[in-house]
C-alpha cells in the first residue's frame, strides 16, 4: 500500500499565512474575482476522519456507557489546535457547574421552538428539551408506511434488535471528554427509521432545544434509511437567548442502505447565550445511495463540529454543502470530511461562510480517498467573506488520497465586501445597508436555494438578514476604515 | 431652470484634480452628447454625478430639480431621478435581474410594486432590449458578455424610468447589432417618456442611432466646445487633435491657468 499523501492548501487572508506556490485555490480565486492568498503545503496532524472507528464492536449499550464513563473521568476538557491557524479551547466551559436538569414534562416545548420552526407540512417531529423528549408526532400516513419515529431510549426498549444493528457503528466514545460524556450520559434522543422503499415527501423534524442556562444536553440521534427509501430530515438546534453557560454535546448518525436517498439539513442557532457545542455527525452512504447534506451553522458561543460524510459502498454519491455565519465574539470550528471508502463514488463539497464582529470562523474541509476507492471523483470548494476588521476566517481545504485512479481537487476564496458592487446598487436606489445585505445574501444564495424547501430557505434567509442587521454598525466602520 | 445643473464643478481624486470647472445644463427631453479623448474627465464626471465616494468635489455644485445634491448619497440621487449606466457594470452574484429590478423599483416607491404591474413592465423592457425572457432570471451581470451587460443597463434604465440618465461609454465593446438595439432603446425612452440623456462617448458611432440635440467636447477636465450635431461631423473630419490644437491648453498651461483661476 502506498503511504497516504496529504496536501493542505491554505486560503488564509486575515493574517498568518505565508505566500507560497500557486495552487488550485488560487485559480478558483481568480475566476471568482476575490482575493485569496495562495498557501504552502504542510503536514496536518490533528484533523482526522473517524473512518471506521465505530465504538460498538459487539458491546451492549450498558458496556458502552460504562466504558465511556471511564474515558470521561480520565479525560480533560478538549483543546483542538490547528497549528498556525486557530485553537479551539473548551476549557472555559465550567462543566462541573452544569447539570442535565430534571427530566422535562411532556409537552413542555421551549418557546424558541415554536417561534422558530416554520409552520408547514411535515412527516413527523420530535423535540428534545434539555435531557428529555417532550414532543413526538408522526404523520398517520408515514406511520402506516412503517416509519418509526421515537426517542432513542424508547427505541432501545421497543426496537432493540433494529437499533443494535446501527447504533454507534461509526461514532466513537473516547476521542475527547465531551464525546465520552455524550456516550455515557445521553438521554432522550431521537430514532428515525424509514423502511425500505418508503418515499416520504415532507420532512422529519428533529429538534434539540436548550431553554435555560446551566444545562448540559447530550443529544443522540440515529437515523436509518432502508433500501431505496427517500426522505428528508431537518434538524434544529436552538436555545433561548439567556445569560450564562450551557452545553450541547451531540452525536448524530445517519445510515443510508442501498439506493436510499436523503436530503439532510441542519439549522443551528444557539442564540446569544454562552452555549458551547461540541458535536460529531456522521452520514454513511451505501451502495448507489445518495445524500444531500446541508448544515447551516448560524450561531453559538463556541462551536466545534466534526461532520463526516462517508461513501462506504460502490456507486454512492453525495453533495455536502454547508454555510456558516458567526457574529459578536462567537467561535466556530467546523471540520467537514468527504470520505470515500470504495469506488466508484462521487462527492461534491461546497461551503460558504461569513464573519462579523470579533468572531472567529475556522473551516477545514478534508477529502479522504481510501486505498482501493478507485474511480472516485470529488471536488471541494470553500468560500468565505469577512465583514468586519476584527473578524477572522480561515479556510483550509485538504486532500488525502490513497488511490491512483481518482480525481480530487479543491479551491477556495476568502474575500471582503466589494465596494464597486455596493456603489453599483446604490446608484440604483438601494441604500448601503440594503446593498450589503443583497451582496451577502447573494453570496449564500447558491447554497440556500439548494435546500429545495421553501419554508426552510426562508428561515435561513431571515436568520442571515437578522445577523447582518445586528452587525450593521460594524460593517459600516469597516467600510470607512478601508 | 434645467433639471440637472452643473456649475463650476471641480473634482479630484487623491489630491489630483481631474475636472477643472465644468458647467452643464441638462433637462428632460434633451439628448446631450459629451465627447472627448481618453483621460479628458468624461467618466469622472459620470461617477461624480452619481456620487462615487472616491471622487471629491472641491468646488462648484450639482443641482438636480432644485435640490443641491453635490454631497448626497448615491441612492438619494437615484431616488431623485438620476441614473447612471455604467461603463463596467458590476456582477451581483446570487441576485437575479428580475429580483434586483424589483428591489430597485421598490426603493423608489412607497408601496411595493404589484406582481402583475411588474411583469407587464418587465415584458415591455425585455422586448425593447431584444433579450430572451430567461435573461431576467440570470444573476445580474454574473457571467454576462459585454453586450449582455450593456443591455442589462438599459433594461434597468427602462424599468426605473429616471428623469435624466447618464450613459457612460455604453457603446464601448458593443458589436453593431447590440449597439443599434441599445441606442434605439435609449431613443425610444427619450421619445416616449421624455427621458433626458447625457451620452458620454469616445466615438461618434452611437450618435448615428441616437441624435443629440447638444454636443459638448471635453478636454483636460473642461468643456471647451459646445454646439449641435454638426460638431460630431466636424470631429469625424478633423479628429480630436485639431480641437486640441485649437482649444487644448498644454498640461503646463492648464496648470498655470488653474493657479490663476
Amino acid at each position: 500500500m502506498r503511504s497516504p499523501v496529504r496536501a493542505v492548501a491554505e486560503a488564509d487572508v486575515a493574517g498568518g499565512g505565508e505566500r507560497g506556490p500557486a495552487s488550485e485555490a488560487n485559480a478558483a480565486a481568480e475566476t471568482d474575482g476575490v482575493r485569496v492568498k495562495p498557501g504552502r503545503h504542510r503536514e496536518a496532524t490533528l484533523y482526522k476522519a473517524l473512518a471506521k472507528a465505530g465504538a460498538r464492536d459487539g458491546r451492549t449499550l450498558e458496556q458502552l456507557r460504562a466504558d465511556a464513563r471511564r474515558a470521561y473521568d480520565a479525560l480533560e476538557l478538549p483543546v483542538w489546535r490547528r497549528s498556525g491557524f486557530w485553537t479551539t479551547n473548551l476549557q472555559s466551559l465550567d462543566l462541573d457547574a452544569l447539570h442535565s436538569g430534571p427530566p422535562p414534562a411532556p409537552g413542555e416545548v421551549p418557546a424558541v421552538v415554536s417561534r422558530t420552526l416554520p409552520d408547514r407540512p411535515r412527516a413527523g417531529r420530535i423535540v428534545q428539551s434539555g435531557s428529555g423528549v417532550v414532543h413526538v408526532e408522526l404523520d398517520a400516513a408515514a406511520r402506516e408506511r412503517g416509519v418509526i419515529l421515537c426517542s432513542l431510549e424508547e427505541a432501545f426498549a421497543e426496537h432493540g434488535e433494529l437499533v443494535a444493528r446501527w447504533f454507534s457503528r461509526r461514532l466513537t466514545i473516547d476521542r475527547h471528554k465531551l464525546e465520552a460524556a455524550n456516550a455515557a450520559f445521553w438521554s432522550g434522543g431521537a430514532f428515525l427509521h424509514v423502511p425500505p422503499e418508503a418515499v416520504i415527501e415532507d420532512p422529519f423534524e428533529i429538534v434539540y432545544a436548550i431553554g435555560h442556562p446551566g444545562l448540559a444536553q447530550y443529544g443522540r440521534t440515529l437515523v436509518v434509511g432502508g433500501q431505496t427509501s427517500e426522505f428528508r430530515v431537518h434538524e434544529y438546534d436552538l436555545a433561548e437567548d439567556f445569560e450564562g453557560q450551557a452545553l450541547h454535546a451531540g452525536a448524530f448518525e445517519l445510515y443510508l442502505d442501498d439506493g436510499a436517498r436523503c436530503r439532510l439539513a441542519q439549522l443551528q442557532d444557539w442564540g446569544s447565550g454562552e452555549v458551547f457545542d461540541a458535536s460529531t455527525r456522521i452520514v454513511e452512504v451505501g451502495r448507489d445511495a445518495y445524500c444531500h447534506w446541508l448544515p447551516s451553522l448560524l450561531g453559538g458561543h463556541l462551536v466545534r463540529q466534526h461532520l463526516e460524510l462517508a461513501v462506504s459502498q460502490p456507486g454512492g454519491d453525495m453533495a455536502f454543502r454547508g454555510l456558516f455565519f458567526t457574529e459578536g465574539r462567537e467561535h466556530l470550528d467546523a471540520f467537514a470530511v468527504d470520505l470515500h471508502e470504495t469506488g466508484p463514488s462521487g462527492g461534491d463539497v461546497h461551503w460558504r461562510g461569513a464573519a462579523t464582529g470579533e468572531s472567529r470562523a475556522s473551516f477545514e474541509g478534508l477529502i479522504q480517498i481510501d486505498p482501493g476507492a478507485q474511480q472516485t471523483h470529488t471536488y471541494l470548494q470553500i468560500h468565505a467573506m469577512m465583514l468586519s476588521p476584527r473578524a477572522r476566517v480561515d479556510a483550509i481545504p485538504s486532500v488525502l488520497v490513497s488511490a491512483d485512479d481518482v480525481s480530487a481537487s479543491h479551491g477556495g476564496t476568502v474575500g471582503e465586501l466589494d465596494d464597486a458592487a455596493i456603489f453599483y446598487m446604490q446608484s440604483r436606489g438601494l441604500d448601503r445597508p440594503t446593498a450589503v445585505r443583497v451582496i451577502v445574501e447573494g453570496f449564500f444564495e447558491p447554497l440556500i436555494s439548494q435546500l429545495q424547501d421553501e419554508p426552510l430557505e426562508e428561515l435561513v434567509r431571515a436568520k442571515v438578514a437578522r445577523k447582518l442587521a445586528a452587525a450593521h454598525e460594524d460593517i459600516e466602520t469597516y467600510a470607512v476604515s478601508r | 431652470m434645467a433639471d440637472l445643473q452643473i456649475r463650476d464643478l471641480h473634482v479630484g481624486i487623491e489630491d489630483h484634480e481631474i475636472l477643472r470647472g465644468v458647467d452643464l445644463d441638462i433637462s428632460r427631453g434633451e439628448i446631450h452628447a459629451l465627447m472627448g479623448p481618453n483621460g479628458s474627465g468624461k467618466s469622472t464626471l459620470a461617477s461624480t454625478l452619481m456620487g462615487h465616494p472616491a471622487y471629491e468635489v472641491t468646488q462648484g455644485s450639482i443641482v438636480f430639480q432644485g435640490e443641491d445634491i453635490t454631497e448626497a448619497d448615491p441612492h438619494e440621487r437615484a431616488k431623485a431621478g438620476l441614473f447612471l449606466a455604467f461603463q463596467y457594470p458590476v456582477a451581483i452574484p446570487g441576485v437575479s435581474v428580475a429580483n434586483f429590478l424589483r428591489m430597485a423599483m421598490n426603493a423608489k416607491r412607497e408601496e411595493p410594486i404589484g406582481v402583475k404591474e411588474f411583469r407587464t413592465q418587465l415584458a415591455h423592457a425585455v422586448e425593447l432590449l431584444d433579450v430572451e425572457r430567461s435573461f431576467t432570471s440570470r444573476h445580474l451581470n454574473d457571467g454576462f458578455s459585454g453586450g449582455e451587460k450593456k443591455r442589462a443597463e438599459i433594461l434597468q434604465l427602462a424599468m426605473l424610468q429616471p428623469d435624466v440618465a447618464v450613459l457612460d461609454e455604453t457603446d464601448s465593446g458593443l458589436d453593431i447589432d447590440a449597439l443599434r438595439t441599445v441606442a434605439e432603446g435609449v431613443q425610444r425612452l427619450h421619445d416616449e417618456h421624455g427621458l433626458g440623456v447625457l451620452i458620454i462617448t469616445h466615438y461618434q458611432r452611437i450618435l448615428h442611432y441616437v441624435r443629440p440635440d447638444f454636443v459638448h467636447i471635453m478636454l483636460d477636465g473642461r468643456i471647451v466646445l459646445e454646439g449641435g450635431v454638426e460638431l460630431v461631423e466636424r470631429l469625424e473630419r478633423e479628429g480630436y487633435d485639431q480641437i486640441r490644437r485649437e482649444f487644448g491648453a498644454s498640461e503646463a498651461g492648464a496648470l498655470a491657468g488653474e493657479g490663476g483661476g
